[in-house]
Formats: C-alpha cells, sequence, structure tokens
C-alpha cells in the first residue's frame, strides 16, 4: 500500500480522532487508526467499541491496501512534518514507512483484520438537521457530567426524544448529573425523524462528534439497530446507545410556583465567578438572598474567608434564601444566549429554574445545596 | 447451594514472603521473614512457611523470631510491591464479581452468588480465581467457600497453603461443633481466656449457652458468638466498606523521654493523618493518643469535640491536652499512636450538601442517591 496525502488533511483528522483512540479499551487495536487506500482515497477508520469513526479523503494511491497503525504516534509524526505532502508507504508487511527523502519514519503497525468491526450505516434511514444547531445542542449538554465512577446510564448518556404530534415536531436533547439537568430543543418542519422512542447516546460519543461538526450546513442523524448514527457528507459516526430508563424528567420541571425574576445574564455572570473565588472542595456553596429589587450573594469558606456581593434585581415576592453550586449557574449562563436570564426560584430545596428571557428552546434546572 | 449466598474468603499465602521468593529465587526454600529491624524492635509483618516451622509468626518481636530462628533471612518490607501485587489481584477478583472486599493487601471476601461468568458453582469459581491468582502473579491463594462470611473466612485458614476448604450449609454444624473457639474471628487471648474460665472450647461447646448469657458475660460481643456459633451471619460482602477510624503509630528505636519530643511526634502523626482523612473525605469528631510504656503497658486517652474536625493544628493542639493529662512526659515511652474516629457524616456547619433532582422512577420510588462527588 503506498498514498500520498495533504498533510494539513491529515492532520485534522488525526487530532480529531485522539479522543477516541486514546481512551482505553480491552483492545489494543482501538489505539490505532485503520487506513484503507483505494483509488483516489483513503479510508480512516477509528473506534473505542462505542464510539466508531470512518472519514473518506482525497489522496493520491499509487497501491491499494490496509493498515492500522497507533494513532498518536502517526499524528505526532504528522503534526511537525516540514512539508506538505506526506507519504505514507507499507515497505514489507505491516512495516510502514512515512515521509521520504530526508526525513523518513519506519512504524511498526498492526494486524489490519484484528481492527473491530464498525457497524455498516448505508440503509438506515437518515434525517437532515442543522448542523450550527446540532452542535450548539451537544455543546449545551455535554457540559453537564457525572462523577468519573458514576456508571448510571442516565447519567453517563444524553437523553435523545423525537416529540412529533400535531401542532409541532422537535427534537429534545436532555441531561442531567443527578443535581441539575438542561434541556434543547430543536423544533424542525421538514422531514420524518426516524428516531421514534427516546434514546440514550453516551456523552463521550458525542463530545467526539462535537470536533467534526464544522462549516458545513447540514448533517443527517439517524438510527441503524442499538447506534446512533450521525452521517456528513465524507464522515460518519456510529456511537452505541446506553441500555437503561431516563428518569421522567419532565415531572420535575414545575412551572408556575415561584418568581421570575429577570437578571442581567453578564452581570450575574461576572458576580459568580467572583463568588467561585472562595470555593474549594468542601465550601463550594454560595448563599443568594433574594428581597425586595435586591439579591445579596454570601460566599462564606472558613478555611479563606466570606465575600458577598449585591446586585439589583427585579423582584418583589417574598425574600427567599437558598444556596447554590455557582458552577451550575456559570455554566448554564454561559451557554444562554439572551442577554437577560430568567430565574425561577421557589424555595430553598425545590429545583430551580433557569432559562433565556425570550429563547425558550434552552432550559436548565439546578438542585439548590442544603445549607 | 440454592437459596444461600456463595461468600468466598480469599487469603494470599504467606503474602509478603512468598513475593519476595517469587522475586529472589535464592530465596525459595528458606526460612524468610519480612518485617522491621529484629535487632531493634521491629516485629514480623510475615514469613515463609519454612520459617513458621520454626515457631515464627506474624506480630511477634523481631527480637523472638531471631532468637527461634537465627538462620532466618530477615527483610524490610517492599510495601509499594506488595500494594501492586495486590491491585493485580483485586483486578482478579474483579473479573469475577464487583461484590469484592479487601481486608487487607492479602485477603478478601467475595460474594459470587451472581458471578460475572456465569459459573454456577462457587468451588469452581474459587478455583478458577486461585488459578488465575497463580498463573498471572505466580503466588498461591486458599479459599474458602460458605454461604456466610464468618465460615468462608474460618474456611479458608484450613488447609492452607495453596489449600481450598468448602463449608456448604448442611455441613455447617458439624464444621463449627469441632471449631477450636479461638479461631472463632473476634476471639483474641482475653476472650479466649474467659470461655476457658466458662468451659468453652469449641465451637459445640460455644452453642450451649443462650444469648442472654453471654451477652451477660461479652456484652454486645456476646449477640455475635452467638449467632455465629449458630452459622448465623448476615453480614453482606461490602464493596465500600467504609473506615471507622484512622490512626498511625510509631515504635521508637530507643525509648523516647519528655514532652518536648513527644509533641513533635504527634505533630508528625497529625499531619499523616489528616493527609489520610482528606483522601477518605470525612470529619472526625473524637481523637485518641496511645501511648506504651517502656514496660510495655499502653494506655489510651480520648476527646470528643463539639465541632468534626481534620486539620492537623486541631489534632496536635488536642493531643498535647491528653499528654498532659497523663505522666508520659515524666517517663520513658517506646510507642507513641494517634488516632481520629467518631466520623461526622458532614463536614462542620457552614458547608452546604448538594441535593438531587428529585427523580421518581416508574414504580413511584425515589430513585437511590448515590455518593455525590461533584
Amino acid at each position: 500500500m503506498k498514498f500520498v496525502i495533504n498533510k494539513t488533511d491529515i492532520r485534522n483528522i488525526l487530532g480529531k480522532v485522539q479522543g477516541i483512540t486514546g481512551r482505553r479499551t480491552n483492545l489494543a487495536i482501538t489505539e490505532t487508526v485503520l487506513i484503507q487506500a483505494k483509488s483516489d482515497t483513503v479510508k480512516i477508520a477509528a473506534t473505542d467499541l462505542e464510539t466508531g469513526f470512518e472519514g473518506e479523503y482525497p489522496a493520491t494511491v499509487e497501491s491499494e491496501g490496509v493498515i492500522a497503525i497507533n494513532a498518536k504516534k502517526l499524528y505526532e509524526i504528522v503534526r511537525d512534518f516540514p512539508s506538505e505532502a506526506i507519504d505514507v508507504n507499507e515497505v514489507e508487511n505491516r512495516w510502514i514507512e512515512i515521509g521520504s527523502g530526508r526525513i523518513e519514519y519506519h512504524i511498526v503497525g498492526m494486524n489490519p483484520d484484528d481492527f473491530p468491526e464498525i457497524p455498516e450505516i448505508d440503509d438506515a434511514p437518515l434525517f437532515e438537521m442543522d448542523s450550527r444547531s446540532l452542535k450548539r445542542m451537544i455543546e449545551k449538554t455535554v457540559i453537564i457530567t457525572g462523577a468519573t465512577d458514576d456508571n448510571r446510564a442516565h447519567i453517563n448518556g444524553i437523553y435523545l426524544e423525537n416529540i412529533a404530534d400535531d401542532d409541532e415536531k422537535m427534537l429534545k436533547m436532555v441531561s442531567t448529573d443527578g443535581s441539575r439537568l438542561s434541556t434543547v430543543d430543536y423544533p424542525y418542519d421538514k422531514g420524518e425523524c426516524p428516531i421514534d422512542k427516546g434514546i440514550l447516546i453516551p456523552k463521550k460519543g458525542l463530545s467526539e462528534v462535537l470536533k467534526f461538526l464544522g462549516p458545513e450546513k447540514t448533517v443527517q442523524i439517524g438510527l441503524k439497530d442499538t447506534h446512533f448514527i450521525l452521517k456528513k457528507e465524507n464522515e460518519s459516526f456510529t456511537i452505541r446507545l446506553l441500555e437503561g430508563e431516563y428518569p421522567n424528567y419532565k415531572d420535575i420541571i414545575v412551572r408556575g410556583a415561584g418568581h421570575d425574576i429577570p437578571v442581567d445574564r453578564q452581570l450575574f455572570l461576572m458576580v459568580l465567578k467572583r463568588m467561585s473565588i472562595l470555593s474549594s472542595d468542601n465550601y463550594k456553596g454560595v448563599i443568594f438572598n433574594f428581597d425586595d429589587n435586591l439579591l445579596t450573594v454570601r460566599a462564606t469558606n472558613p478555611e479563606i474567608g466570606e465575600s458577598k456581593e449585591e446586585m439589583a434585581i427585579e423582584f418583589n415576592g417574598e425574600p427567599v434564601e437558598a444556596a447554590f453550586n455557582p458552577k451550575y449557574f456559570i455554566d448554564t449562563l454561559g451557554v444562554i444566549e439572551d442577554d437577560t436570564a430568567m430565574i425561577n426560584l421557589v424555595s430553598a430545596d425545590k429545583p430551580c429554574i433557569v432559562e433565556g428571557e425570550n429563547d425558550k428552546s434552552y432550559l436548565s434546572i439546578i438542585m439548590p445545596m442544603k445549607i | 447451594m440454592d437459596g444461600y449466598r456463595k461468600i468466598i474468603h480469599i487469603d494470599m499465602d504467606a503474602f509478603y514472603a512468598a513475593v519476595e521468593q517469587r522475586d529472589r529465587p535464592e530465596l525459595r526454600g528458606k526460612p524468610v521473614i519480612v518485617g522491621g529491624d529484629p535487632r531493634k524492635r521491629g516485629v514480623v509483618a510475615a514469613c515463609s512457611y519454612e520459617a513458621r516451622r520454626f515457631g515464627v509468626h506474624s506480630a511477634l518481636p523481631g527480637k523472638i523470631a531471631l532468637r527461634r530462628c537465627p538462620h532466618g533471612i530477615f527483610l524490610r518490607p517492599r510495601f509499594d510491591v506488595y500494594r501492586r501485587v495486590s491491585a493485580e489481584i483485586r483486578d482478579i477478583f474483579h473479573e469475577y464479581s464487583d461484590l469484592v472486599e479487601p481486608l487487607s493487601l492479602d485477603e478478601a471476601f467475595l460474594d459470587v452468588t451472581r458471578n460475572k461468568k456465569q459459573i454456577p458453582s462457587a468451588t469452581i469459581t474459587a478455583e478458577c480465581i486461585r488459578r488465575d491468582i497463580r498463573s498471572r502473579t505466580g503466588l498461591t491463594a486458599s479459599a474458602g467457600i460458605s454461604f456466610n462470611k464468618f465460615l468462608a473466612k474460618v474456611a479458608s485458614d484450613e488447609n492452607k497453603p495453596d489449600g481450598i476448604t468448602v463449608v456448604p450449609p448442611h455441613a455447617a454444624d458439624q464444621f463449627i461443633d469441632r471449631l477450636a473457639i479461638r479461631k472463632f474471628f473476634g476471639v483474641g487471648k482475653a476472650t479466649e481466656e474467659k470461655m476457658r474460665a466458662m468451659g468453652i472450647r469449641t465451637g459445640a461447646d460455644l452453642k450451649r449457652f443462650r444469648k442472654e448469657d453471654l451477652v451477660r458475660r461479652f456484652g454486645k460481643a456476646g449477640i455475635y458468638f452467638h449467632d455465629i456459633a449458630h452459622g448465623r451471619d448476615h453480614r453482606p460482602v461490602n464493596a465500600n466498606r467504609v473506615r471507622k477510624s484512622i490512626s498511625k503509630e510509631t515504635t521508637f528505636s530507643e525509648d523516647i523521654e519528655g514532652r518536648t519530643p513527644m509533641v513533635a511526634v504527634f505533630e508528625r502523626l497529625a499531619g499523616e493523618i489528616e493527609a489520610l482523612v482528606r483522601a477518605h473525605d470525612v470529619y472526625g469528631m473524637t481523637l485518641t493518643i496511645k501511648i506504651r510504656y517502656s514496660d510495655f503497658r499502653s494506655i489510651t486517652r480520648s476527646v470528643t469535640l463539639e465541632q468534626p474536625f481534620r486539620d492537623a493544628a486541631t489534632m496536635t493542639a488536642q493531643a498535647c491536652r491528653l499528654l498532659d493529662s497523663t505522666d508520659a512526659a515524666g517517663r520513658r515511652v517506646r510507642l507513641l499512636g494517634m488516632g481520629i474516629s467518631n466520623f461526622a457524616s458532614q463536614a462542620p456547619s457552614g458547608t452546604c450538601r448538594q441535593l438531587h433532582l428529585p427523580f421518581v422512577d416508574a414504580s413511584g420510588q425515589f430513585q437511590p442517591e448515590t455518593p455525590w462527588h461533584g
């Protein structure tokens, strides 16, 4: 096998698959990328046994073939390679030469037959959606992750649901870590989405997808057996779904109780960032005091000290005091796109709703901390 | 064993000594004694079976071990190596079951009632585990198999080394009856003597006593003795065992005298304990110090504070107050120890606990909360 490929092309792809190939599995082969040279393209595949990636790129193929080569080493070699084109040549069985002339590497490949199969997606029905919207949806939901040793499916996965009734059709993504939950909507009017029931897609896999959602206008998504599929023109992902029940999240989104309090998103974000200066592992909580048109936020950390800030707000209900982990609000305010955020606080032990003033496609619920 | 749990107790044979013999073939077949310096005040941490023939056993003072086995090969422990091997063994356990309760580096309980490899027989599971340990670490382990932890643990000791003992439910009574009382877990020297005075030498003897009488004699432990004598031990194999205390102690190579050096020792111990307590993310309410005088007499003193604590400064200050309540400063002391216990489930006031979303599952039940690490 022998081919020449543009350095920038292969460098970008290899950079983006490192998250997949760098993940520990029981198989050493998953540290490699599978490279297939055929007519005038090379196909690059990577998998961590849960998330599979395949992409096809133009190349000058001198002789066809297939190799499996360590993804990290190949990336490091290619990244700083001082020429615009990279020669890859399997000089003999699994002995791979990279470069030619002045700079040459010889790398031992692995047996490409051992590379795990990535499910074929050719015949799966697909739904076309706006790529930028999907990217935003994933960005807004994958920021909520559980503890690394928490293996519960509803914490490790994003719930994707297709809500289609007579009035409206939309896709909804839901993400939670057990103490907060966010939902993002994607209303659509064209096409049929083949995802009929709610599915649980691993957050890890979606974070990998995020790296590939680029300038293209649309992408296609779908289901193939137990896999979520995402397809672009020359690249595709298959992510094995998680098995498990998703909690009935709609029940905990209670509207109508409490007060809607508008706050300036940027100002509030800055207050919270300053408040987190004093937070530590033991003292994460800050106390919010909503009083007559005044929000007082206090942080107390006996190991460091105290801080207090006041912020003018529109509020004339019964005073409420509640403690929160400021990081949760910072994450949420960071992805709200409106200038004004609406906070709906009921009491010190009930979920608090945070959303944009006008854009209701994103919503976050945050549980307080018990003082 | 339908309806019964399947519990395996795995105990590595002469673990530290066996690791040394594995890594240094010239030591094989020789009496290897791992522990502190025998000329000073070290104690035996482990010894090979060759050394046991001379009456050497773990926890024996090094000096006595040296007297009993003068040609023994005395080695200082290499705990980092033992920990690594122990982790390898633990990985093997987890290939069979996630219900693994390690008791120390070299022994653990496994509940294999439902195991990952769907092996119906606990005996075969134990043999597979022993085989894996042998082929992957080159070391031998003994296994006890029964339907509760007490019997599994006692059983693993029956055919040591490299042996296996099964106590099925129908054989439990007979097994307990002939069991010497000192083999009961929780029976130390003092209890054994008390029991001997009551005419209790075996499990069968113990069984003849009513629970009330045992409670009168041994307090709460009496209930436990009564239960295990009847083969009842419902303690689950706890994969996330919580420590009840954290302590550190140090034996001096030469006795120390005077308050200042003792305070310095407490300062150092407090620093070590704080690191451990933080690693376990708990707070203590009670601080205990232990003092062993040159005549081997030991005393402990403890204090319970109103606020949970875990900082070294508080521990040192309290330890000094406790020290001053004794006459230790004016005497020769061979060991000092410090420990904290009575762990507070929560941090001191002023900290907040993150609440969970009130998810309700299909059956209308709240979902069980798992510890939060966010």
